[in-house]
């Protein structure tokens, strides 16, 4: 078994399995670290809670709705919607965030009254939105408020309103992955089947496991309505309450983010017997490999590789360009969770960079056999590191850009290491073709940013050198490459704008018209 | 109101054991290349395989590959359900990426490409089932 122990970690022995450096002819029999544990007393973590996977992963994102925590302001702060998942409604769900406000007293006594006045008071101070979900957390958990009680008391009182209670309180899991389960398993058993949804098209999907960070989910509706396919729900970017109510009635589940919402997709087939087909949107390949299947299921490829061919037409000289400029420079590839297998293989293969890390705050270990069997031979492989470990890690692997958030990100700073922020993004959407570009865009300027020539000096004592003047990242970058790639007129930088998605919401689509007979004809 | 929901095959879901050794080890360097490429192209760029139960990860192997044996032996496919049409567009993904990437694969005979695939769909099992170290995958429901 290929573990590495950290230097750091020799008296935590337990920690010996959870990390492993993938050797020749390592497979998963043999080459897996240990993952989705409770963390080991006395060790640091940088996980959130169930609370926080709960209400700030899966929950908030749904546009439409007043997300309010029963418990004290501290927790909602903490999961304050910092991921930077946009709405087109306004961004309501970013700019108001609601807490009971919790204190010593109600401990004591009970916070079901409080509870009461602050969602009806949140209601009178929205008029406009009648959708509600109720967050239980740890101090209200553990005094037995009845959330549920309370809402069908609200329900009954205010009847054109709507609430989801989610009893996930943050000591519900190991880590956010157990509030992942816990929402999605509460939604389908409260409210999906509640409403019927009007169905406007032969081929209707539910968009599963999408969180519209900087505007992913509104890059991949793009693409779903070009080929004349009605999304009748996403789960939950940019997703509305009611829409969500109705996912029943979907002829597919294209499910992208295993495993944080794979439970309601399982659910939804198990229950509905709606199909589950997993898909990918980042990366060229990838990304035109998932519009080929959702085609084919309905029997349209056609209109999907009409935008394959559209798309990469024109984004792919661009993506080519950075590819030249990026290859063989080491990543160490450290989100939270799923990002590390839609992008390892990925980015290798397009992108020319060299994954020699991944690791996972909260991913289990199904989320780590995608990610070392993407890797190549040598990557290391970290579940739930801490910060000696992390720093550790960049010291041995020595990598040129690290992905991954903004804890572990300011560490790698101190150690030179540039950093991109996987959760929120620097300047995405990252999906979509154009995305894919923007993302090479992003990793070229960490990279090549002139600020790394000086960020190690130390200013107070060490020689600065003034013998040449500021260098441009185009200076850093060409260096030594061929002269025919720095001239070349097919290859060009990124040439989209800084805001892709208001274009998008204004934008017409052709109509297609109805039929029934939408089996693929390659089918028997 | 939604629906009440009730695991209906339970027995099926248990775990049960198939493979207790790489169902390769016996096999000879020739074939155990051919297999090798074929699960690596997998293992990079597709999904399916790695459902978070073992329970479900069996019958996506034995779906999805058995379909896959079909379309490269030119065999027409049956689908009589929307899990099967599933199976069929990941099976259609992988016809097309084994033909172009692997053209040794449409000169064999097709019993052999047959036995190829079962292999393939033995390996698999015991990689990410009955020999994996996953924890989890043991676990009935979702």
């Amino acid at each position: 078994m290929p573990y590495h122990e950290f230097e750091c970690s020799k008296v935590i022995p337990e920690r010996r399995e959870h990390a492993v450096i993938k050797g020749k002819g390592e497979d998963l029999t043999s080459c897996l670290p240990k993952g989705y544990l409770n963390t080991i007393p006395g060790t640091i973590s940088e996980r959130g809670c169930a609370y926080c996977g709960a209400k700030h992963v899966i929950g908030t994102p749904m546009k439409d709705v007043i997300h309010i925590s029963h418990g004290p302001v501290g927790c909602t702060y903490d999961t304050w919607q910092t991921k930077r998942y946009i709405s087109d409604n306004d961004n309501f769900q970013l700019k108001y965030t609601f807490a009971t406000d919790v204190k010593e007293k109600h401990i004591v006594f009970g916070a079901e009254k409080l509870l009461k006045q602050n969602i009806i008071e949140a209601f009178k101070a929205f008029p406009g939105t009648k959708r509600m979900t109720i967050y239980q957390t740890c101090a209200t958990a553990l005094i037995g408020d009845d959330a549920n009680a309370i809402a069908e008391e609200v329900m009954e009182e205010l009847p054109d309103v709507d609430i989801f209670v989610c009893n996930s309180p943050g000591f519900g899991g190991p880590s956010q992955s157990g509030g992942h389960h816990k929402i999605n398993i509460a939604w389908i058993n409260q409210k999906v089947g509640t409403l019927e949804p009007e169905i406007t098209s032969d081929y209707v999907i539910n968009y599963v496991g999408e969180y519209n960070i900087q505007g992913d989910q509104e890059v991949m509706l793009d693409f779903f309505k070009r080929m004349g396919i009605q999304v009748l729900s996403t789960f939950t970017g940019n997703g509305s309450y009611d829409d969500l109510r109705g996912m029943h009635r979907a002829h597919l589940n294209v499910l992208e983010c295993a495993r944080s919402a794979e439970y309601i997709c399982d659910e939804l087939r198990d229950r509905y017997g709606i199909p589950r087909l997993d898909i990918d949107g980042f990366g060229f390949k990838a990304l035109g490999d998932s519009l080929r299947k959702i085609g084919l299921f309905f029997g349209i490829e056609d209109r999907a590789e009409k935008i394959i061919a559209e798309e990469t037409a024109k984004w792919q000289p661009q993506l080519d360009w950075y590819k030249e400029r990026l290859k063989g420079k080491r990543i160490c590839l450290w989100p939270g969770g799923s990002k590390l297998w839609h992008w390892a293989h990925a980015i290798q293969e397009e992108m020319g960079v060299k994954v020699v890390s991944v690791y996972t705050k909260f991913g289990h270990q199904g989320d780590m056999e995608k990610g070392v069997s993407r890797c190549g031979e040598g990557a290391l492989a970290i579940d739930d590191p801490n910060e000696l470990e992390g720093l550790e890690a960049l010291e041995m692997l020595k990598p040129h850009c690290i992905f991954t958030g903004k804890r572990p990100g300011e560490m790698a700073k101190k150690v030179n290491v540039p950093y991109l922020n996987a959760h929120a993004y620097h300047n995405g959407p990252w999906k979509g073709f154009e995305g894919w570009v923007r993302f090479a865009r992003d990793i070229y300027n960490a990279i090549y940013s002139p600020i790394h020539e000086l960020s190690l000096i130390d200013i107070s004592k060490d020689e600065i050198q003034s013998d040449h003047s500021f260098l441009t990242r185009r200076m850093l970058s060409d260096k030594e490459l061929p002269e025919e790639i720095k001239a070349s007129t097919e290859l060009s930088e990124y040439t989209g704008n800084y805001d892709v998605i208001a274009g998008l919401r204004n934008k017409t689509y052709p109509e297609f018209p109805r039929t029934s007979a939408n089996m693929p004809k390659d089918a028997a | 109101m939604a629906a009440k929901h009730k695991i209906k095959n339970l027995a099926e879901r248990k775990y049960q054991k198939v493979y207790t050794s790489d169902p390769l080890a016996t096999v000879s360097p020739e074939t155990r290349e051919k297999i090798g490429q074929l699960e690596n192209y997998l293992m990079k760029h597709c999904l399916w395989q790695f459902n978070s139960r073992g329970w479900d990860r069996r019958k996506q192997n034995a779906g999805i590959l058995g379909q896959t044996a079909q379309l490269l032996c030119d065999e027409e496919v049956n689908i009589t359900s929307p899990l099967d049409k599933c199976y069929w567009v990941d099976a259609v993904m992988l016809n097309r990426a084994y033909r172009e990437l692997f053209p040794w694969i449409t000169e064999m005979p097709k019993e052999d490409v047959k036995a190829l695939m079962r292999l393939l769909n033995a390996r698999l099992d015991w990689t990410l089932i009955d020999g994996s170290l996953n924890l989890e995958l043991t676990v009935v429901n979702y």
